[in-house]
């Protein structure tokens, strides 16, 4: 029997939740998360079946000083896996947690670490977008060449950011709203 | 006191609330985890992600200091701006609670 697997999973910026979920439900099946490398491969370990919460924090601080943010999440309990793509990975037996725990116990935490994404992430790839590839595009329109690769390409890129920060209003307004409830 | 400071910590979450509270004596994270889960008899128990960023934008804001670092765990104190937060925060609370109080009677 096979001891390993991997699989190719992708999950933008805005989706740690869908990919909570997902390495939890392998986890129950008995797969643990062993590893994740780019653009977005899942290395699992045959394991117990258990029903393991898993949790993603994006902390750019707390990458920085990882010794002491690890520390804090050991301290309650969290096992810390590793760091992928700005995101720390950690998991917890459901059993020794409080219900559905989680590593945010308010929507204002919840919200900031959806702000840091946005600033970390989403900010700068807008940026370079406005900055370097709208005037580009801009020459391809007005050189008729709209059917060119390159265009399409931009085209593409363009929607799946469009995608992600549709995702990204979502969740800050729910935050937000269960602030204000 | 800085209209700003004023505007973000008052009101403040309870996670604000008890890391000030419990800082007016040097504590870290985790100590201050544990000592806001005995006040309330286990029913609060505040969890790391919240602990690690409220700690962090409240040492940039100058409300607590860090003091030293002890096996890898950053301890903090309440600074005297800390100390003027908690206690306009104290009021505000006083005082909701004086006003349902007298409501309710």
């Amino acid at each position: 029997m096979k001891e390993t697997k991997t699989e190719l999973r992708f999950f933008n910026i805005m989706e740690y939740e869908k990919e909570q979920d997902y390495l939890r439900e392998r986890h129950r099946q008995g797969w643990k998360l062993k590893a994740t490398y780019p653009p977005g491969i899942y290395r699992f370990v045959r394991c117990q079946p258990e029903d393991v919460i898993y949790q993603l924090d994006y902390n750019p601080d707390g990458i920085k000083h990882k010794d002491e943010y690890v520390q804090l999440f050991q301290d309650c309990g969290w096992e810390y896996l590793f760091e992928f793509a700005g995101y720390s990975y950690f998991r917890k037996p459901a059993e020794e947690a409080q219900g559905d725990e989680s590593i945010f116990c308010d929507d204002e935490s919840r919200l900031e670490m959806v702000r840091r994404v946005f600033y970390g992430r989403m900010l700068p790839v807008l940026l370079i977008f406005i900055c370097l590839i709208l005037p580009q595009f801009a020459d391809a329109v007005g050189q008729d060449e709209i059917a060119s690769p390159f265009f399409i390409l931009i085209l593409i890129l363009l929607a799946l950011f469009l995608l992600v920060f549709c995702q990204f209003a979502w969740q800050y307004r729910r935050f937000s709203q269960g602030i204000h409830k | 006191m800085d209209a700003h400071i004023q505007k973000v910590y008052v009101p403040m979450t309870e996670t604000s609330f008890y890391i000030l509270l419990c800082l007016r004596h040097p504590s870290h994270g985790y100590g201050i985890v544990q000592r806001v889960k005995e006040m309330t008899d286990g029913e609060i128990v505040l969890s790391p992600g919240t602990m690690y960023g409220s700690l962090s934008k409240m040492e940039k804001d100058g409300l607590i200091c860090f003091i030293c670092e002890e096996e890898k765990r950053k301890i903090y104190q309440i600074t005297d701006l800390g100390t003027e937060v908690l206690h306009l925060e104290l009021r505000r609370i006083k005082r909701l609670y004086q006003n349902a109080q007298e409501a309710m009677q």
